[in-house]
């Protein structure tokens, strides 16, 4: 672009564009261009096209923008000597459609905002509520009715939500248990109270840990995987395709994995509290406690009861993850990232979900 | 006071814009077309037709680089994309706007910003200057009233009117679209043709379709070469109504005439 000049007759600002205005080159001319009309608010502004070579749609959008400007009636800009097939493109665009919306409201109130948050929240609590009520009369008519549940199907989720997280599993659980018997071990020592820490390990890993660590583990592997396989089908349409087949999501995609989960997840918690206390008995032994020592010490530390708490525990976190992690793939909006936002939903909501379940066990069984 | 400019807004380079040369393709062992060779000249609108399967969209791939050929070349303005690596590769990419047959606009940014998206990654524009043309170019496919809607509320035809938009985005002069008026309805894919033969002719762009839809082919196509699973060849290749009226190749005819295969069994018999 070059420099402005006045230019002949009256008191008009005039410039020249001139050569390729591309999308590459666009950007200093573009700001010149504005510039030269925002000092020059009151004079016409005359812009010489007639050495403009070639323009691209950036180009044509800079000479749309300085003729659809709002000035007074003595200050327009005209462009001269445009080649006609590109007026009669900048033509075509019409100016008034190309008003900057009015901004929204910047500002909500906190009242407002916890008004929404709350109807957010009971609607969602409505859903779950729906879901759940799905969920139970579909359990009820598997456990009731012959060829309501595929077990193929449950065998197939099982197998990957199961025997394909054992070694995980056992790696978390066994970790969990090393580090237990480390750490209260070390504290005990100094009160002489070392063939004590057995009970510890005991106790948390069978009552606590197996169960609890299983499920976030489950959480993250499982839970997430249900919601995103899930949510595809919605997004693909499967979902739809069931529903006008007359057949019900719930019973086709939501029921093989409850009850793969339910079963999955307490065998999966056996695996840690196994490797978990033979984790801590390692441990142990650099405590000169001996592994047959551990072993009936741990037979006096804990009782037939905290390993089925324990399992129940898990049964429990199993239904609420694979329930969490199905709501949120049913829930799901379209496109990917709604696919995205429903698997990290299930893992943080099914997380919260096993923290409360276990409170409300530790209450009931204490 | 200069002259009136005459000028006809196409780029002046000599090269066909697009020039396949003895091209062959397909997956794995799988061999979809074997030397196949076509110029697409600067300012022409060449279409891709053939029935569904015969490789049309993946022929359309090899060309934006996407794929790479099992032999031949293919020139972007006089220059290899199957020999160009790193940035070079990048840079004749950039030469080409892609509508994908599903619009492949970006899940996480509304139709605007998807628009805007290689303004914002390769120009300085201002942000004022990003939005006024990415606004002009949603109003060229009738989506402005959209811009506001993430991908996930559009329907499949306003999917692919919002990806014509962005291919359009960055200024490339040659614009490959892939089942452009597939799903649309009759009068937005005909104000699509018209958009397209405007942007030909008021912008210089050059166009390669991939399309089997028998009206826009007659409306826009300069010329079409017509891709055969069978023979895994170019089996025809001129002016749309030419090929419709005077082509040697029962299955052109076919093609062109919308005929079952009874038909031209019974025809040829």
């Amino acid at each position: 672009m070059s420099a402005e000049g006045d230019a002949a007759g009256a008191n008009a600002v005039s410039f020249t564009l001139e050569g390729r205005i591309t999308a590459g080159t666009a950007a200093p001319i573009w700001k010149t261009a504005t510039e030269t009309l925002a000092r020059n608010p009151n004079r016409p502004i005359v812009v010489d096209a007639s050495r403009l070579e070639y323009v691209d749609d950036v180009g044509i959008a800079l000479l749309f923008d300085l003729i659809r400007r709002d000035r007074p009636p003595n200050a327009k800009v005209e462009i001269r000597d445009l080649a006609p097939n590109l007026a009669a493109l900048i033509g075509a665009y019409d100016p008034k459609k190309f008003v900057p919306p009015a901004p929204e409201r910047a500002h909500i109130g906190i009242i407002e905002q916890v008004g929404r948050a709350t109807d957010q929240q009971i609607a969602y609590a409505q859903r779950m509520l729906g879901f759940l009520g799905s969920c139970t009369r579909a359990l009820g008519l598997a456990f009731t009715r012959r060829g309501v549940l595929r077990w193929g199907e449950v065998l197939e989720v099982a197998t990957e939500a199961g025997a394909n997280a054992v070694p995980i599993v056992l790696l978390i659980g066994f970790l969990m248990g090393v580090i237990i018997a480390f750490e209260i071990g070390l504290v005990a020592q100094q009160f002489g109270a070392v063939i004590f820490v057995v009970n510890g390990v005991g106790v948390a890993m069978l009552r606590e840990l197996g169960p609890l660590m299983t499920a976030i583990v489950f959480a993250g592997r499982t839970g997430a995987a249900f919601a995103a396989q899930i949510g595809t089908q919605k997004v693909n349409e499967e979902v739809n395709a069931l529903n006008t087949f007359g057949l019900d999501p719930v019973h086709f995609l939501v029921l093989p994995r409850l009850v793969a989960a339910t079963l999955v997840l307490p065998l999966l918690s056996v695996f840690a509290d196994v490797v978990g206390l033979f984790g801590g008995a390692l441990v142990m032994v650099g405590f000169d406690i001996g592994f047959v020592q551990f072993y009936y010490q741990l037979l006096d530390a804990v009782t037939i009861n905290d390993f089925l708490i324990g399992l129940a525990k898990a049964a429990v976190f199993g239904l609420a993850l694979a329930a969490v992690g199905c709501e949120r793939g049913l829930s799901t909006g379209a496109g990917a990232t709604s696919v995205g936002l429903s698997a990290t939903s299930a893992v943080v909501t099914g997380i919260v979900l096993i923290v409360v379940i276990d409170g409300i066990f530790t209450v009931l069984t204490s | 006071m200069s002259e009136p400019s005459t000028t006809q807004n196409v780029a002046t380079d000599k090269a066909p814009a697009v020039s396949v040369r003895g091209l062959r393709m397909g997956y794995g062992s799988r061999v979809l077309l074997e030397d196949a060779s076509f110029d697409v000249e600067r300012g022409e609108i060449m279409v891709i037709l053939g029935g569904s399967g015969c490789g049309k969209s993946s022929l359309m791939k090899n060309m934006i680089g996407l794929y790479q050929p099992m032999a031949g070349d293919i020139l972007i303005d006089g220059q290899s994309i199957v020999q160009a690596r790193g940035e070079d590769k990048a840079a004749l990419q950039r030469k080409m706007g892609v509508m994908y047959q599903s619009g492949a606009m970006f899940g996480s940014l509304n139709v605007l910003e998807n628009v805007r998206f290689p303004l914002d990654q390769f120009t300085d524009l201002g942000l004022d200057a990003k939005n006024l043309t990415a606004r002009m170019l949603l109003e060229q496919v009738e989506m402005a009233y959209a811009e506001a809607l993430m991908p996930g509320e559009l329907s499949g035809g306003m999917l692919k009117r919002a990806g014509i938009a962005r291919a359009m985005a960055f200024g490339a002069d040659i614009l490959m679209l892939d089942e452009p008026s597939a799903g649309l309805d009759p009068i937005t894919a005909a104000n699509l043709d018209r958009t397209i033969l405007s942007l030909r002719q008021n912008l210089g762009f050059t166009f390669v379709v991939v399309t089997h839809e028998l009206q826009s082919i007659f409306a826009v196509a300069d010329r079409a070469i017509m891709l055969d699973p069978v023979s895994r060849s170019i089996i025809a290749r001129g002016k749309p109504a030419e090929l419709r009226d005077h082509a040697t190749d029962a299955r052109v005819r076919q093609f062109f005439n919308r005929q079952p295969d009874a038909a031209v069994e019974k025809a040829e018999a």
